[in-house]
């Protein structure tokens, strides 16, 4: 076998936690190698060794038989060696061409002529086609993404990583990237996927790695693995099922908005007219690539962003110039997209944050008495790791700080939950805990509506699934309610 | 008439430079408050070299000590990580605080016998500087890279970019900048006051976010600002009381900062890391 990057017993360690014990990893030249683990079980921390962007505390690397210490990403890229990382390394403020050459400039003085010649060689050699002199902020993910790989080819990459490549993409995007990567591969391209969706691992890579809490766990060719053997061998047990969902909803309808139109940040109509009825006991996923007006669509509802036109109800009460408070005492409750800044006070302590929104409800009428007796209901609720419920939420890590605040958004008698990318940061096993917990509610009688990039994840759970695209909302036709291609169609806009 | 043009270049033309400084600086991510002490010692430094050394000399020196100045910093906010605003501020003190004592030290009598370069010099430089950065800043390896440490710092340095270089080059071209604008104050009346800028480095700064953090927009800028001067010079305080003429800039500015004037360009790395 001719393998193209060995690394032999790879350690690191940040503080009191070992991030890397003795992590190996061997990938065959030419071939599509997948690299696979639960949210920090070092994925990204292996390959950021293999990049150069961390120097490891011992271990070996050779590329193509030969040994080499990479002590910075510019070494590793003069090896040959190019990442694309989960948030892409595109700057929005610079056009396709400065963004394609940046860091690999051929001279001290720009040639923009023979720049684009060669840019346009290697798009058509892949396929892709790009305004050169437009701005990169207006690629959509899809966009960027083909942008990251001509940055690769641009600089001559041998070894490709891309970490979580079709987390922002539509099933149909996914499909042509793994296309454009199977002809990078036959033509000698080494490349590392790193990903946590295993129907991309048996589709379209040769072999696949698995660790977990910084340790190797196993190593297979992806022909002679089970998609259950290696689910387990990620989460390190038994897989909670998935069953079918079931709605539970009634005939009532509780959430009806109609013809909303909301402006987005820039001040584009980001939400154009769109209407919707839910029933009571519905969960409902809103699938869609990111930037089509989910956001906004959620902001208008928290009550976050004001609409310019159409009405939002929930049980036939206007919500338009309601307050949020006003609607957290009708029983809205949200897991929000960022929980660092819009869902915790990082300097808070769990107590505090436990009432955090919800200071207005009758429970929290006592406030201290209220914190103690629902602070630890939140955190048990979805086994949050903390030291204490007086420390502060910063000291939780991030999947920790996602349990706390799913579990609060779920403890008092929701009627509307909204999340927004709700599986963030969790594991398999508690992402499915907490959709149980959303499901579980709306057979009590809620409404939930969820966000999701990860159409799969959406179909797993919701039992019905609308579509954002540009802003317009489709639902599939009844017989298409649960086609994963169908939907795919609608996600971005060729139904 | 004629009087009302050259008051004109007479004013915005020293602004340019400084806007430029700035851009310098800013584009980069460096937020620079300090532009206005950096201008303020190189007029000390102008009178002080070229008395004693004479116009070339005089003007070489003059850029090396105020690229030492814009260098520190440099170091304050790029090495130290202080932050930027007060970093700035601190220089704007020095620079106000040592050149009234170094006057009053050793010239008591009057700092004038400056042997400035030739007006003409300065201010061709000031008119062909905006394009020159504009070619700078678009069309060679520094200007993109420069930029793309200006609008994300971080995403640069996964490229293998060092923004912390790019900004020490970018710095020094802000202290060449405010050199041979300070030169050029000097150039204008040869001797040196306390304060002799009077706020220039603030009009400077408020015309480069008017112009969008752009070299050709800012210059365009100065000479609005220019023009605005020269007007209140002109016709001093005979329709609008000059206070009023001397804070358009400053409500421009807002104006643009608020979005009233189109899109906000502002560079989304300045201040990181």
């Amino acid at each position: 076998m001719n393998l193209a990057v060995e690394m032999t017993q790879i350690s690191k360690r940040y503080g009191d936690v070992q991030a890397l014990d003795q992590v190996s990893l061997a990938v065959e030249k030419g071939t599509i190698h997948a690299l696979v683990g639960e949210n920090g079980a070092g994925k990204t921390t292996l390959m950021k060794a293999l990049y150069g962007a961390l120097i490891p505390d011992s271990g070996l690397i050779r590329l193509n038989g030969d040994r080499v210490t990479l002590k910075s990403s510019r070494e590793a890229i003069a090896q040959g060696i190019g990442m694309v990382s989960q948030h892409y390394g595109i700057i929005g403020e610079l056009t396709n061409l400065e963004n394609l050459i940046l860091g690999a400039e051929n001279g001290p003085v720009l040639t923009p002529a023979q720049n684009e010649q060669r840019a346009q060689e290697l798009a058509q050699q892949m396929g892709f086609e790009f305004d050169w002199s437009a701005e990169s902020s207006t690629l959509s993910p899809a966009g960027g993404q083909k942008l990251e790989i001509l940055k690769l080819l641009w600089r001559n990459s041998q070894i490709m990583i891309l970490d979580e490549p079709t987390a922002m993409l539509s099933p149909q995007d996914s499909d042509a990237l793994y296309a454009s990567l199977k002809q990078l591969a036959a033509s000698g391209t080494t490349i590392i996927v790193v990903t946590h969706r295993l129907p991309e691992v048996f589709e379209h890579c040769k072999r696949v790695t698995v660790v977990r809490g910084g340790c190797l766990i196993a190593d297979h060719e992806v022909a002679e693995v089970g998609a259950t053997q290696l689910a387990e061998e990620i989460v390190g047990g038994s897989v909670i099922e998935r069953p079918t969902p079931v709605s539970s909803a009634s005939g009532v309808t509780s959430l009806a908005v109609s013809d909303l139109e909301v402006k987005g940040d820039k001040g584009q109509v980001a939400v154009k007219g769109i209407s919707f009825d839910l029933k009571a006991g519905q969960l409902v996923g809103i699938a869609g690539v990111d930037g089509n007006g989910q956001r906004e669509l959620f902001h208008s509802i928290i009550g976050y962003a004001k609409p310019i036109a159409g009405s939002i109800t929930l049980n036939g009460d206007s919500w338009i110039g309601a307050s949020i408070g006003e609607r957290i005492i009708a029983g809205l409750r949200v897991i929000p997209e960022d929980r660092h800044h819009e869902g915790v006070i990082e300097d808070w302590t769990l107590f505090e944050n436990s009432s955090l929104g919800l200071q207005r409800l009758a429970e929290f009428s006592n406030i201290g008495a209220g914190q103690a007796e629902l602070a630890p209901r939140m955190a048990e609720k979805f086994s949050t790791k903390h030291g204490g419920l007086n420390q502060k939420m910063g000291s939780l890590s991030g999947g920790n700080q996602q349990r706390f605040v799913a579990g609060r958004a779920l403890e008092i008698y929701p009627k509307l939950i909204l999340a927004f990318q709700p599986a963030r940061g969790l594991d398999l096993n508690s992402t499915t805990k907490v959709y149980r917990e959303i499901r579980r509610r709306c057979d009590e009688g809620a409404t939930a509506v969820i966000v999701s990039f990860d159409l799969d994840e959406l179909l797993d759970f919701c039992d019905r699934i609308l579509v954002m695209n540009h802003g317009e909302l489709y639902e599939p036709k009844p017989e298409e309610a649960r086609d994963r291609t169908a939907i795919g169609r609608l996600m971005v806009g060729a139904a | 008439m004629i009087d009302l043009i050259k008051q004109c270049i007479t004013m915005s033309i020293p602004l340019v430079l400084i806007a430029l400084a700035g851009f310098f600086s800013e584009r980069g991510g460096v937020i620079n408050i300090g532009l206005e002490g950096k201008t303020l010692l190189a007029c000390f430094f102008a009178v002080a070299f070229s008395s004693r050394f004479g116009p070339g000399m005089g003007l070489c020196l003059t850029i090396v000590a105020t690229s030492l100045v814009s260098l520190l910093h440099w170091l304050l906010t790029q090495v130290y990580r202080m932050d930027h605003i007060i970093s700035g501020m601190a220089i704007n003190l020095l620079a106000a605080g040592a050149t009234s004592f170094f006057k009053f030290k050793f010239a008591p009598d009057g700092l004038d016998d400056a042997h400035s370069p030739p007006k003409m010099l300065l201010y061709a430089l000031g008119i062909i500087a905006p394009a020159l950065l504009w070619w700078l800043s678009h069309k060679t390896r520094f200007g993109l890279q420069h930029r793309s440490a200006g609008s994300d710092p971080d995403k640069a340095r996964l490229l293998g970019i060092n923004p912390q270089g790019i900004r020490f080059m970018g710095l020094i071209g802000t202290g060449v900048l405010c050199a041979l604008a300070g030169s050029l104050l000097i150039a204008e009346t040869p001797q040196f006051t306390d304060g002799m800028t009077s706020g220039r480095g603030y009009i400077a700064l408020a015309a480069l976010i008017l112009g969008g953090w752009r070299p050709v927009n800012a210059g365009l800028a100065c000479l609005l600002f220019g023009a605005a001067s020269a007007l209140q010079i002109q016709y001093n305080g005979q329709y609008i009381p000059s206070e009023a003429w001397k804070s358009l800039p400053y409500l421009v500015t807002l104006l643009a900062i608020a979005g009233f004037l189109g899109r906000n360009r502002t560079p989304a790395g300045l201040g990181k890391p």
